[in-house]
């Protein structure tokens, strides 16, 4: 674009310059319409995800209503030390570490293996009836999930009782054991998601390529063994990233899911993190305390989730990014 | 996606020559029948369980042994529930935020997803990072409730609809989908002096139903089931939606059980439901939609879960 007329090259690159910021609004100007089509979604964005991001200060903060979260005066690391010092934070680390390590070794791998057994089910019409009714409870709410729970464990007519009656055994209050708080948490999560959790596997099984098993089966591979040899590591990618996303939630128990099988009896199990933080801040209005538990959470998760993905990278390559 | 497994296509055909399915692998494959079909009905039967002990009058439930079919049939209880007054009120709000939150979202996560796919808008780059970034870093519910309370949403009905109309997951199954459109029909279509609205509504939407269908869905499902926002968020009781008063029927029985159920039963053995015969048709009101709904709709679900976890 630079013409011979200009003979000095500062001119030059001024004038560049100048018109690359001309054609830029221009450019800006052509689009108009679609920054209007950005607009709703980037003010909510804005007003919902990002200012609430800003008022993580208030973990530091000493907050005084009348003041603000910004004019309120600073607090250091108060917040933090005053949970990490508490009675509470080994409890709940715990009871959170507690359920989300046996919802890995439990339900991480079921999904797995359930695409698995599904791959082997040659009546179409079988696997398919099987996959719709696995994929329903992904749809219904915690809330029915355990008010479906409820009616099968009371004991006022509820199923399982009945069979302990016929067992001669006394009918039990189920849902308010305290024996029976991770047992519930971890089938309930099973149950509702071990069918959709599959598809992601399933998908992956039709990816690996087919000669492989051909190959197989001239070298006298059992079945067994191809499964072995062949598919599962042929999927070894989705369960890695799977992997690096489940260790990423380590400190999420899934409060939607912890919040509506707590109950008095049960505290002591049941108390997680997230639920800890919805407590301390919205029941007993300490903000402060309640957002340095919640930061200290995310940076937890970030940290985790960084350091799998490199381990991930480096002994497996497999990783997010 | 009809899974024709390699492996199983290839015992097949050499079963003959090279391979004989031995004993092993059949007793295997009956195994596998049998389980997978206790999955099944491990899966069902507490719907149905709960189903048919919504259709038994209350007190005949509590003596126990209803377990396959409704023994005393009524439809007192749905009656009752649909009679409350508290409980009709839920379901319209829930109607009422799953129907604005569907259209208020997919028209607007659809707009956001249409300009993503313009190549030569200027600051692409920039706006993707800023729809990433939310997803994995965010503020936490404390300061988020602070910025409800701020803007005085917390006792408003917009409490459902404002705050989360737009999912990066949504956003992402949308652009995933017009990435897929030809860009040379918008172009011709710029030609012929059409504005990027009508190239929206005349081009892209078009050609995108199925997967407009799928977001909808996803985001209506998530809407009616949503019980959090509601009980924690919400300041006015009369604002609760349907799976958020279930919550706190649930929580109240929770706090009664074992001392309320035995007393009522003496106390009001008049009456032939029963507060738990009342809950279990709420909860069948809940579910209801959704297990009519699903097995029509299933096959998008599938796809939508496909694309979101390859590309999230």
């Amino acid at each position: 674009m630079a013409q011979a007329e200009y003979s000095s090259f500062q001119l030059d690159e001024k004038r560049l310059k100048q018109r690359r910021r001309q054609q830029l609004w221009l450019a800006i100007q052509r689009h108009w319409m679609l920054y209007l089509f950005i607009l709703p979604c980037f003010v909510s964005l804005i007003i919902f995800s990002y200012v609430p991001m800003g008022g993580i200060v208030l973990a530091f903060k000493n907050y005084k209503y009348n003041l603000g979260i910004y004019g309120s005066p600073w607090a250091g690391m108060k917040w933090f030390r005053s949970f990490v010092t508490s009675p509470e934070f080994w409890i709940t680390i715990k009871n959170t570490l507690r359920i989300t390590l046996l919802k890995l070794v439990i339900c991480f791998p079921a999904p797995i293996i359930l695409a698995l057994l599904l791959n082997e089910v040659r009546n179409a019409k079988f696997k398919r009836v099987v996959q719709t009714v696995s994929y329903l409870p992904n749809f219904v709410s915690w809330v029915v999930v355990v008010s479906l729970m409820r009616t099968l464990f009371t004991p006022y007519g509820g199923i399982i009782n009945e069979i302990r009656k016929q067992m001669g055994m006394e009918p039990v209050f189920i849902m308010g054991l305290k024996n029976a708080f991770l047992p519930l948490v971890v089938f309930s999560d099973l149950w509702k998601n071990v069918g959709w959790g599959s598809i992601v596997y399933l998908s992956a099984i039709t990816g690996v390529d087919t000669q492989l098993y051909e190959a197989a089966v001239i070298d006298g591979a059992s079945h067994g063994q191809q499964v072995w040899h062949i598919t599962i590591p042929g999927i070894r990618m989705t369960i890695g990233i799977m992997f690096i996303m489940a260790v990423g939630g380590l400190l999420n128990a899934g409060y939607d899911q912890i919040l509506l099988l707590q109950q008095p009896a049960n505290l002591t199990m049941s108390q997680v993190l997230d639920t800890y933080v919805l407590q301390t801040g919205l029941k007993y209005g300490k903000f402060e305390l309640a957002t340095a538990i919640g930061l200290f959470k995310s940076v937890f998760s970030l940290i985790m989730v960084v350091t799998t993905n490199t381990l991930a990278q480096k002994y497996a390559e497999v990783g997010l990014w | 996606m009809s899974q024709k497994t390699a492996a199983g296509k290839v015992i097949n055909e050499y079963s003959g020559t090279k391979i004989r399915a031995n004993t092993g692998y059949r007793v295997f494959t009956i195994c596998n029948y049998v389980f997978l079909t206790l999955l099944g009905f491990a899966t069902f039967y507490p719907f149905w369980y709960v189903f048919i002990a919504s259709l038994n009058t209350g007190r005949d439930f509590m003596r126990g042994g209803v377990w396959l079919y409704p023994r005393a049939f009524t439809l007192e209880n749905y009656g009752l529930a649909f009679q409350d007054k508290q409980i009709f009120t839920s379901l319209q709000i829930s109607v009422f935020i799953t129907i604005t939150g569907v259209v208020v979202g997919l028209l607007l996560t659809a707009l956001v997803a249409y300009a993503m796919c313009v190549k030569t808008l200027p600051g692409r780059q920039a706006f993707n990072f800023f729809w990433y970034f939310t997803t994995i870093f965010g503020g936490g519910m404390i300061p988020y409730y602070m910025v409800l309370r701020t803007l005085g949403l917390n006792s408003t009905i917009w409490l459902y609809v404002l705050p989360s109309f737009y999912s990066f997951y949504n956003f992402i199954l949308l652009r995933t989908n017009f990435a897929g459109v030809p860009y040379e029909l918008r172009e011709s279509a710029q030609i012929d002096g059409a504005n990027d609205l009508s190239i929206f509504i005349h081009v892209y939407l078009p050609v995108s139903k199925p997967i407009l269908a799928t977001v909808a869905l996803f985001i209506g499902v998530g809407k009616w089931n949503d019980w959090f926002t509601g009980a924690y968020y919400q300041s006015k009781t009369s604002l609760f939606p349907a799976a958020t008063l279930l919550q706190k029927i649930l929580a109240e029985a929770t706090a009664t059980q074992s001392i309320k159920e035995g007393q009522e039963s003496a106390r009001e053995a008049m009456n032939t439901y029963t507060s738990q015969s009342l809950q279990m048709a709420f909860v069948m009101i809940l579910t209801m939609p959704i297990v009519i709904v699903y097995p029509f709709l299933q096959k998008y679900f599938v796809k939508g879960a496909l694309v979101g976890s390859v590309k999230g």
